[in-house]
């Protein structure tokens, strides 16, 4: 498996490599801890928050909203306790970047938790994780146990002022509790539901208190854009996308792995067919997932000659987001109803159950896939699958249900065959690329 | 809500709204039609169920109205193609799983997912998989669940954490196999049924009425509960002559409990049909014979003989006339008409725990309602436990804590469960109630008061602080462990705690559903207490006339009293400890069978309202006691009507003055009865003589530390709970059953214990 950065120097990736990577002493040593020393020494929160919103950073969760200006919307005059909390769940099916950053630098999570800390005057700060990344929490506490023993966490970091705490939690293995406010519930100790948004969590986030809910990755380039200048993170990748993105490539490559690219990369199908080492077995591309399971599958001639640029922009204008960077490459041989089959039986199982759409749309379709599987699809199947995802789009009371449909909904439109192979006659729903 | 107004436009017209109004009630109150399942107005949001979707312009999708709160100009639709596909496919999703079979679900015929569909339903199913199944079961001997019915808008859950502070059940699983449950498998908690009565499915259901009746063989009397002093308004269904069920569903009641009752209120009523019912009058003709079925005639008869040669012998003030909290203020009233117009004794009483005449001769404040009480902003609780005594008021408690913000101050000797809600507990030593409230009369009495109560002078100024900072309402609660001097300075609190921007409110917290009632009617007027006449029997007592039975608590450690009379006459349901010793029984109407007011704890005047005829010879009280009246002479000129007498009560009472029953129909518009607040009281002579008890106080006492458990007065409020038989398994601690698995239908056989019905026992 390949881990390291392609047009660019590696910053995310720029220990893994090292031996002892984890160590407080290795990430001291290769530049580690000096963004928080240079935040504490000479620059106010507003300043931290400034280079941030320069560096044109989005957050790599998922929704990509501009991490700058999230931090600027903590109320700084409120009464309340503010927290900065990790979201280091990584429950997107094809995701599984945030696992080798932690695993590897856990020290540049931390330094991205505290320089966050700072910002946001929060005092508390979680990191959480999903339950099956039990061990990660393990390496995760020895970092911090090694970070509070050389005073880089606790009371007067570095000999300042400045103090914080962070701690790490567990969820259960839900992949809602990947959802910010779902998280909040379940970290409070509740249910893992959402909850409405407004409020958002800036302003009444854990304990009804300001918080910031930032991914790992997001968390983790914090440290490079303090040392470099935001303006400079910003130049590595594009005018609204800043900076460098880590993608997690599985599927039919011959080189699987975590890679980090410039925003921007140019081009989705020199990534594919150099870059991550070509199709395994010389097969045919047949489609793209290109961030995690919640974004439209793309087909080979969305990508092929057609110069894909490997951004937030670049990848809406093909047809697809960026999502959380889990990039699921698929040849020939996969069968499209199959694998939606696969991912909506997904969606079923992670469905919470809290709103109607959600919760008895991913029944019911999973319950039409099974029976077109087991020979008695109907020809108005299709149709009916594109009307219950139109009843779920736009009507959940979360966005998982718009991440259960999108699939369903761009497979039937962009792989009209694989369905109709299955179905007694053929669809004609309008297809469209 | 703010008074300030704002424009909103809703397909096409323009209205003003306050500032702050929720869109979906805007909707409404406009004509507008929205559907909806889980929002409930004054609980937390859920915005689950997508079925109240609505177009805001400027916004990017459909919004859910139960969400939004209106902002000036804004642009709303609330009809059009886009909205009614988006319904009736929340509605065919509700519908995919559920089983559809209306006929044999114990909610057909008054559902609202069954009413909705209706309206949103498609005519076709396109759901043509296998739905999903999960198996029915009792989750205690008052809640059934059949989960494959429920759409999870989670009222239920609700309710159960912001009404009953309880938290007993809540969703368990994930997704499409999510299913209301409980912690453990079986249902602990207060049983008070409110979750069944909120579900708008046959989800959850009334353990005790499941597969009795259909809803619309009911016929649906709108009433007032029997039991504790707050006064729910309630819906009586009844079928041929038998009450099958007490629900409080807003769609036939709309009182100042909304679709709230206690377990009391809802399942306390199987004494109504009870096979124990006193069939006919019954006489003792010998002391220590047997009682001998007569008839009404002769009953009413012998009675009015015994009752006059009592009083030649030894003069009217030898018979006592004794009243009840439990029955209507017509009956009441004509107990009093008959003490002091017929017999002419000065000793009369009603059968209540305590008196309240001293807090009511010198009431300095208007008495605060429940609607009062959930928007209070300070609240304080002297003694008294309203969560198992006035459930109603615990959960207005409970609703303006934590809905609405108020600080609630807790003075208990008990941790009682309302202390979880409390921003001060003042945990006193047992006993102490009057010394707190002798502290609150003057401060400078706080600092002796505290040492007596076992606690720091502190706790009691900061009390006096957080009043005297409100801004709003206060509302001064007691119970029972007051003295009459206490009482007194209670109920003039007021003056010294009233501000221009600060109201005082009084609510106290009696015992019985016409504690205020029985006092309003004059029968705690008499010169002695019921304890003193029982105490008296034999000699200046020498024959008593009984509406209702002694309490347990009168008649302990007075075994013999009852003994010594010459005669003893009760009107009564039940045989009782009382009738044990009489020598006529008369068989009297439970407020089911009857026409009444009630008045509770409010000082609200509720009609009680006949659902059934009585049950075998019974008669109303007040129907006796003018037979009574009339034998012995004096026609009281109620011409067999119950508005007659409530007329005169109107006429005579002037609390009363004005009132009919006409004024009385609209239980969503309860009347108040009008009490005189009287000036400014001198309370120095009270407050010395409190100085006097609380010197005599202890000085030591242990506090308890022990929150009482849920349910443990379950049975002070009277024999009647008796009746009922899951009450007894609860009593026994609520067992947790070996199975209780329901398919096909497992029957629980409660008869004070449990046992399985062998038919169709099995896993
Ligand atoms: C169903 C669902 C699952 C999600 N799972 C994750 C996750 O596993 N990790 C994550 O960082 N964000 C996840 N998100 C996105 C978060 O809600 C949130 O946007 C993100 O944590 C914000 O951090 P960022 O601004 O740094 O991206 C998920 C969102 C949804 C709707
Ligand atoms: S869309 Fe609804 S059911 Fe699905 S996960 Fe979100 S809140 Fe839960
Ligand atoms: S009966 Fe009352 S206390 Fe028990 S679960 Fe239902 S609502 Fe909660
Ligand atoms: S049991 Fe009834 S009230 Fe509770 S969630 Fe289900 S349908 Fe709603
Ligand atoms: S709270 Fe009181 S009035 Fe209401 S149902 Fe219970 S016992 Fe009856
Ligand atoms: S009523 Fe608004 S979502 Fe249920």
């Amino acid at each position: 498996m390949f881990i390291g950065a392609i047009g660019c120097e590696p910053l995310q990736l720029a220990r893994v490599h090292l031996e002892n990577s984890r160590s407080l002493d290795v990430y001291r040593k290769n530049g580690g801890y000096q963004a928080i020393k240079k935040v504490l020494d000479s620059m106010s929160p507003d300043d931290v928050i400034n280079e941030l919103k320069k560096s044109a950073l989005r957050g790599r969760g998922g929704a990509g909203f501009p991490t700058g200006m999230k931090w600027s919307f903590v109320p700084k005059d409120s009464p309340k306790p503010k927290y900065v909390v990790c979201n280091a769940d990584e429950s997107e099916p094809g995701t599984f970047k945030d696992r080798y950053l932690m695993e590897r630098d856990p020290h540049m999570l931390i330094e991205g938790m505290l320089i966050a800390a700072y910002a946001l005057g929060a005092k508390t700060n979680y990191i959480y994780t999903r339950g099956e990344y039990r061990y990660l929490i393990d390496i995760m506490d020895v970092a911090l146990e090694e970070a509070r023993a050389a005073g880089l966490l606790g009371n007067k970091i570095l000999g300042t002022e400045f103090g914080c705490e962070i701690y790490t939690h567990t969820g259960a293995g839900a992949y809602i509790c990947g959802e910010e406010t779902a998280l909040l519930s379940s970290l409070e100790g509740m249910r893992g539901h959402p909850r409405m948004k407004p409020p958002f969590p800036a302003v009444s986030g854990l304990y009804a208190a300001p918080t910031v809910v930032n991914n790992v990755e997001t968390l983790t380039a914090v440290p490079d854009i303090i040392k470099m200048g935001g303006e400079a993170y910003q130049k590595l990748g594009t005018e609204k996308s800043g900076g460098t993105k880590v993608w997690s490539v599985s599927g039919h490559v011959n080189r699987p792995g975590v890679y980090e690219l410039p925003m921007g990369y140019d081009d989705m199908e020199k990534f594919i067919m150099e870059d991550c080492g070509g199709m395994l077995g010389g097969k045919q591309l047949k489609a793209v997932i290109p961030g995690g399971s919640s974004v439209y599958i793309m087909r080979a001639d969305q990508i092929i000659g057609k110069d894909v640029r490997m951004d937030y922009e670049g990848i809406v204008a093909a047809g697809s987001s960026v999502g959380s960077g889990g990039f699921i490459v698929m040849d020939e041989t996969v069968d499209v109803f199959e694998s939606t089959k696969n991912l909506t039986e997904f969606y079923k199982h992670e469905s919470c159950g809290w709103c109607t759409p959600c919760r008895e749309g991913t029944d019911w379709l999973v319950k039409v896939f099974k029976r077109i599987a087991a020979g008695h699809g109907r020809p108005e199947d299709a149709q009916l699958m594109l009307d219950l995802c139109d009843n779920i789009e736009g009507k959940s009371f979360c966005p998982l249900g718009d991440a259960a449909a999108w699939p369903i909904q761009s497979a039937i439109k962009r792989f009209p065959e694989d369905f109709r192979k299955h179905l007694v006659t053929s669809i004609d729903s309008g297809v469209s690329t | 809500m703010s008074t300030e107004v704002i424009k909103v436009n809703i397909n096409s017209k323009e209205f003003e709204v306050p500032k702050g109004a929720r869109l979906i009630d805007v909707c409404r109150d406009k004509g507008f039609d929205i559907p909806s399942f889980c929002y409930y107005s004054d609980l937390a949001l859920q915005a689950s169920c997508r079925m109240c979707l609505v177009r805001i312009e400027k916004m990017p999708k459909l919004q859910t109205s139960c969400t939004i709160i209106c902002t000036d100009g804004m642009i709303v639709t609330t009809q059009s193609e886009e909205i009614e596909k988006a319904q009736r496919s929340m509605l065919e999703f509700l519908l995919a799983n559920h089983p559809l079979d209306c006929p044999v679900c114990d909610r057909g015929g008054e559902c609202e997912l069954q009413e909705m569909t209706f309206d949103w339903g498609g005519l076709e199913e396109r759901f043509i998989e296998k739905k999903n199944y999960a198996p029915e079961k009792y989750l205690s001997p008052m809640v059934a669940n059949d989960p494959q019915r429920c759409i999870l808008c989670k009222r239920c859950t609700r309710v159960c954490d912001e009404w009953m502070g309880e938290d007993a059940i809540e969703a368990g699983g994930r997704g499409a196999n999510t299913v209301i449950g409980t912690y453990g498998g079986w249902l602990d908690c207060s049983q008070c049924g409110n979750c069944i009565e909120v579900c708008p499915t046959g989800t959850l259901l009334d353990g005790t009425y499941r597969h009795q009746a259909r809803p619309w063989e009911l016929a649906q009397t709108i009433s007032t509960c029997s039991y504790c002093s707050d006064g729910c308004e309630m819906s009586l269904g009844s079928r041929a002559g038998e009450l099958m069920r007490i629900v409080a569903r807003d769609r036939y009641v709309n009182g100042h409990n909304g679709e709230f009752l206690c377990i009391k209120g809802r399942f306390g009523h199987p004494f109504v049909n009870h096979e124990d019912r006193l069939r006919t009058p019954l006489i003792r003709y010998k002391k220590g014979g047997k009682l001998i079925p007569a008839t009404w005639d002769e009953a009413i008869r012998y009675t009015a003989e015994k009752l006059k040669a009592a009083a030649a012998a030894y003069g009217p003030d030898a018979l006592g006339v004794v009243g009840s909290p439990r029955i209507t203020n017509e009956a009441n009233y004509a107990l009093h008409k008959f003490a002091t117009e017929v017999v002419g004794t000065k000793n009369y009483a009603a059968t209540d725990a305590f008196s309240l005449k001293p807090f009511f001769d010198n009431l300095g404040a208007p008495l605060a309602t429940h609607r009062d009480i959930r928007y209070a902003k300070t609240i304080l609780l002297i003694g008294g436990e309203p969560e198992e005594l006035q459930p109603l008021t615990a959960k207005q408690i409970r609703q303006a804590v934590s809905n609405g913000a108020a600080k609630l101050i807790v003075i208990n000797s008990v941790p009682i469960r309302l202390v979880e809600h409390a921003a001060q507990f003042i945990h006193i030593r047992p006993g102490m109630e009057n010394a707190a409230v002798w502290a609150l009369g003057h401060s400078s009495n706080e600092t002796t008061a505290a040492q007596k109560m076992g606690i720091e002078a502190n706790e009691l100024s900061a009390l006096r602080q957080t009043i005297t900072e409100t801004e709003g309402d206060v509302v001064i609660m007691f119970g029972g462990e007051l003295n009459a001097a206490a009482q007194m300075i209670v109920a003039q609190l007021a003056n010294s705690f009233r501000a221009d921007t600060r109201r005082v409110l009084l609510h106290p917290l009696p015992l019985y559903n016409n504690s205020v009632g029985a006092h309003d009617m004059g029968m705690m007027n008499g010169a002695m207490s019921v304890a003193e006449m029982l105490d008296a029997t034999g000699s200046s007592i020498r024959a008593l006339y009984v509406a209702g039975s002694f309490l347990p608590e009168h008649l302990r450690g007075r075994e013999e009293a009852l003994a010594k009379l010459d005669f003893l006459a009760v009107h009564e349901l039940f045989e009782t400890d009382t009738t044990a010793f009489a020598d006529v029984v008369l068989p009297a109407a439970s407020f089911a069978e009857i026409d009444g007011t009630f008045t509770n704890n409010d000082g609200l005047v509720q009609r009680v309202r006949q659902s059934i005829p009585p049950v075998h010879q019974a008669k109303p009280d007040w129907m006796i006691t003018a037979a009574l009246a009339a034998e012995l002479g004096k026609d009281f000129g109620f011409q067999m009507s119950a508005s007659a007498v409530f007329r005169e009560i109107a006429e005579r009472i002037p609390a009363y003055s004005g009132l009919r029953y006409p004024v009385l129909k609209d239980e969503s518009n309860p009347v108040q009865a009008r009490y005189n607040i009287v000036e400014p009281r001198d309370l120095s002579s009270a407050l010395n003589e409190l100085k006097q008890t609380v010197a005599a106080l202890p000085d030591d006492g242990e506090k308890s530390n022990v929150t009482p458990r849920v349910g443990h007065e379950l049975f002070k409020i009277g024999t009647l709970t008796d009746k009922v038989s899951q009450f007894h398994l609860l009593a026994a601690g609520n067992p947790r059953p070996d199975t209780v698995r329901v398919s096909p239908l497992y029957q629980i056989t409660v008869d004070a214990k449990l046992e399985r019905d062998a038919a169709v026992s099995g896993d």
